[in-house]
């Protein structure tokens, strides 16, 4: 679709104020009921979904131009749904975060990028890594002496993918190779792509760059047939929706499981066994492409139809992602099931978490935007009491250990693998 | 004609580069359709005029130092929180949006029962705070997702707890506005010094700057703090709730929600007036008629279970349950009963067996239903997803409204509904739901005594033959309100103070309107009120004023 086929939904939004706010029923407090960073950062309402499809519009009409303000606007955004989740409480027909994402696209294919954008698509298109000074030679690295079987050499159903975060900060790689080894000790035949793993460009879908995420996406979702995967574990977030979600839409027919709904089952299985306690206070925070993202795809081709005069409706049933059936309750289950670990919820959860400010590319592209939503949920994590944040995504995870809440104060951050790990 | 680099700069040495904007996209964000939102003066495809600013203001100081450099410099300018409707936005081609969203603290003093909010303190908001210290709020049928501040200050704030906490006026105690002129002024006993507890004194009375239950219109200035009469919470702290998105729901032990159904609008009258003298009802609303009478009881089997969508609504329709309810809710409301104990509880529950015995009414059994009954229960209190406005088409707009006495509502009730059932039969720009579409709170003021409903008249923003055909059914439903001596329209009541273009009227065209309006001292007094504080005429748009001159030729 391009940025015109989402004229119906620029005229029909309700200007009802639901994307800048938590789910009404949902409000706990004023400190933290609101649900967008962007306009939450910046205040104005072009930052606001309302206000970006009124943007859209007064692009579309040629009313407004793609000046640096309006770039900056359209691309400050985490693209984390939020808005979208929130949106869909009410309404049947509208797509925000869609929009939001396409509205970016309209600026790149215009040539509107951000000065921070530019080496993170560069490395992703000469090095398959959207982490800028990443090479492609060093990708692997992490996996030496794991045993990881290389998939187009010896035969394997699991195809454990650890993204580019697992693969290049050295903290995270210890994390990803923790995880390795978690699964094969419960008997997890585990392979990799070998010298064919690559960035799954996620983010550059969620940045607007869509030609280079669909060359990404292609090549990946060829790789991984040829490889004959039967099953992808991943560990990141990020990589959980884009196969998922993205790739799924793109022809890829492969289960995809994040690694906590791995963990989870084997641990119902009784194929992992906690033999340690950990006496922490710990709070859990969803990652958006967990969590209301990571709704799984369901194919769909229809079209619009009005009944009973104007009502619209789509023909046939067209599936409606609303976060609910998100990965909400594997993460928590493995919590609770660790010995002395005590899990304390904030106020946004589930699919109306809050954001940590890596989404959509802001972690480079905006960083003090990224920085102030990273604060926020610390200062929110820190309202629990709780002595540790754990999440499952490690983009997250790396937003989190560099911020502040709003007194200054920090808190210990966790991969959920970590805190699995020291239960072992 | 953009700001002059002058007066850009005055702008931004007050509220910092950061909170001021000129940028065509920014201001472009700052336009409304009226057929997006309610606008009250009848559906418009216009875009209401581009501001030459957008500012956002962090405190009443600054407040005050933007509307000095808006009279330096005769700029008309507007305040806003969420930008909900038409009336918050500016109407001339010269002025200046002013965004209120960084000023959103609330204070409460449990003790007095009071909170001051600022502009951008969202209703739910404040009452997710107010109920951890068992308070609540009067939350209009505007929706939580206004301005708590707003909804008391600026226009009616009637919904369904007006019942038992009043209407916005109501609640209204101290307040801080900054005038037009630029000054600020504190009424009531804040005014004197002596805190928020009082609207009336021993400061000056806000009464001559609010106009009965229309407020200001929002355009007295700009209010920056108001100090609210908060009620009583039997409720839990927390707000627990249950459910998955979009069906929300809610069991608290204490609180029963009933859909209550009559045989005749006449016994149906009789029994709202039973609620108005036995003072037990914690909410009263014709809630979910919005829907329609042919399609509420389909409507609400899809907002209440996460698995529907309106796809299902035509079998749903079909379906010879639902047909059965909606014929048993055709003369109907909701009520939320609220036990103070057990035994008050137990007390209230019998109130209303005797009122249904009374009037040969009965309870909905659908919607005694676990989960129809813990959705309509949370809908209610918090006034969530004031949005259910918005389900079927995302537009809609207010017709055949009444506040007033409900004897006389009833009178009509029918020949209205047959009106509107014509026209969905005969066209097909707006939703075809029955005719009967007729919500409204059992009471828009504090212990009973007039009712506001207006029929919900769904239509499609973007299909500019269902705008249009609104438009004519608006014209036609005045036609219908005129002949029965009724007034103006719910979606007319806008319509003298701004143009269908989005531009507001100028004193010239309003004195040719108002000279000949009825009891046409009352706008020459506003305008005497805009002289004294609004000489430079820079915020004024809904306040209707004639020049007394005219009046005496």
């Amino acid at each position: 679709m391009a940025l015109k086929d989402y004229r119906a939904m620029m005229e029909r939004c309700s200007t009802c104020a639901g994307c800048k706010f938590v789910p009404f029923e949902k409000i706990k407090s004023i400190r933290f009921g609101e649900n967008c960073p962007s306009i939450g950062y910046h205040n104005f309402m072009t930052y606001s979904a309302r206000g970006r499809f009124q943007l859209a519009q007064s692009l579309l009409d040629g009313r407004a131009e793609l000046n640096d303000t309006v770039t900056e606007a359209i691309h400050s955004c985490t693209s984390c749904g939020f808005c979208d989740i929130a949106c869909k409480v009410t309404r049947y027909n509208l797509e925000p975060l869609e929009h939001n994402i396409e509205l970016k696209a309209y600026a790149v294919e215009n040539g509107k990028i951000l000065e921070g954008q530019k080496p993170v698509i560069e490395n992703l298109k000469k090095e398959h890594c959207m982490i800028p000074g990443t090479k492609k030679a060093n990708r692997t690295d992490w996996a030496k002496d794991l045993n990881l079987k290389d998939l187009f050499k010896e035969k394997g159903e699991v195809a454990f993918f650890a993204g580019c975060k697992y693969s290049y900060d050295p903290k995270l790689q210890k994390v990803a190779q923790s995880a390795v080894k978690l699964l094969q000790s419960a008997g997890v035949d585990l392979g990799y792509l070998g010298a064919a793993d690559n960035c799954c460009a996620g983010r550059a879908y969620q940045m607007g760059f869509f030609k280079e995420f669909e060359e990404s996406a292609d090549a990946n979702i060829k790789a991984f047939k040829k490889a004959g995967v039967k099953t992808i574990v991943t560990l990141c977030s990020d990589g959980y929706y884009t196969f998922k979600r993205l790739y799924a839409k793109r022809g890829l027919d492969i289960e995809v499981l994040h690694i906590v709904e791995y963990i989870d089952k084997l641990i119902t299985e009784g194929k992992i066994k906690f033999t340690k306690t950990v006496p922490l206070t710990v709070t859990y925070h969803d990652p958006c492409h967990l969590g209301r993202l990571g709704e799984e795809y369901v194919p769909w081709e229809g079209k619009e139809k009005k009944i009973y005069n104007q009502i619209q409706i789509w023909e046939p049933r067209r599936p409606r992602y609303n976060g609910i059936y998100g990965i909400y309750d594997a993460p928590r289950r493995i919590l609770e099931a660790i010995p002395g670990v005590k899990l304390v919820e904030m106020e946004r959860i589930r699919e109306y978490s809050w954001c940590c400010g890596a989404g959509g590319g802001c972690s480079e592209s905006n960083p003090e935007f990224s920085a102030w939503t990273a604060g926020e949920r610390i200062t929110e994590a820190n309202a629990t009491g709780a002595d540790a944040l754990v999440t499952a995504c490690p983009w997250c995870k790396d937003n989190f250990v560099n911020a502040v809440d709003e007194d200054g104060n920090k808190i210990e951050v966790l991969d959920i693998i970590e805190l699995v790990q020291q239960a072992i | 004609m953009a700001f002059s680099r002058e007066i850009y700069q005055a702008l931004e040495d007050i509220v910092g580069k950061r909170n001021v904007s000129e940028d065509i996209g920014v201001c472009e964000t700052y336009r409304n359709i009226p057929a997006q939102g309610s606008a009250h003066y009848g559906p418009s495809e216009h875009w209401t005029p581009l501001p030459q600013a957008v500012i956002l203001p962090g405190s009443t100081e600054e407040v005050q130092n933007i509307v000095q450099v808006c009279n330096k410099y005769d700029i008309e300018f507007k305040a806003s929180t969420t930008f909900w409707s038409t009336m918050g936005y500016i109407g001339s081609d010269y002025g200046l949006q002013i965004d209120m969203r960084r000023m959103k603290s609330v204070q409460f003093d449990a003790k007095n029962m009071t909170a001051i909010v600022e502009p951008f303190a969202i209703a739910a908001t404040v009452q997710a705070e107010a109920m951890k210290l068992g308070l609540n709020l009067n939350i209009p049928g505007v929706g939580c997702s206004s301005s708590a501040l707003a909804n008391a200050f600026s226009w009616i704030a009637f919904g369904p707890n007006s019942i038992s906490m009043g209407s916005g006026p109501e609640n209204i105690l101290g307040l801080e506005v900054v005038l037009p002129n630029g000054e600020v002024l504190r009424t009531g006993s804040l005014g004197s010094g002596d805190g928020w507890f009082c609207g009336e004194g021993p400061g000056p009375s806000q009464r001559g700057l609010l106009r009965g239950i229309f407020g200001t219109a929002g355009t007295l200035g700009v209010c920056t703090k108001l100090a609210l009469r908060m009620h009583p919470w039997p409720g839990p702290a927390d707000f627990p709730t249950y459910g998955k998105a979009p069906a929300y729901k809610a069991e608290w032990d204490n609180f029963k929600c009933y859909t209550l159904c009559f045989p005749n609008w006449e016994s149906w009258a009789r029994s709202i007036q039973y609620f108005y003298e036995s003072d037990i009802a914690y909410s009263g609303h014709r809630q979910f008629n919005m829907f329609g009478r042919n399609l509420k009881g389909a409507v609400l089997n899809i907002v209440s279970d996460e698995t529907k969508q309106l796809c299902d609504l035509q079998e749903l329709v079909k379906d010879e349950r639902i047909i059965k309810e909606n014929a048993s809710m055709k003369h109907d409301y909701q009520v939320i009963i609220a036990g103070f104990s057990k035994k008050d509880l137990e007390y209230k529950e019998k109130a209303i067996d005797y009122i249904l015995e009374q009037t040969g009414g009965w309870k909905n059994e659908m919607m005694l239903e676990k989960g129809l009954h813990d959705y309509a229960l949370l809908y209610l209190t918090r006034l969530g997803h004031k949005n259910l406005n918005y389900v079927m088409c995302g537009a809609y707009e207010g017709t055949f409204g009444l506040s007033g006495n409900i004897w006389k509502a009833i009178q009509v009730a029918e020949d209205a509904i047959a009106m509107k059932r014509k026209w969905e039969v005969e066209h097909t720009d707006i939703v075809a739901n029955g005719g009967d579409s007729a919500m409204g709170c059992l009471s828009g003021m504090g212990g009973g005594g007039a009712t506001g409903w207006e029929f919900f008249t769904n239509f499609d923003a973007y299909d500019k033959e269902s705008t249009r055909g609104t438009c004519e059914f608006v014209e036609g439903n005045q036609k219908f309100q005129n002949k029965y001596s009724f007034g103006p329209d719910f979606c007319r009541w806008n319509s003298d103070v701004r143009h269908m273009n989005g531009y507001s009227y100028t004193q010239e065209e309003h004195d040719e309107m108002f000279v000949k309006a009825p009891q046409p001292w009352v706008y020459a007094y506003q305008y005497k009120i805009r002289e004294a504080i609004n000489p430079k005429n820079l915020c004024g748009t809904y306040l209707r004023t004639l020049n007394p001159e005219k009046l005496t030729k």
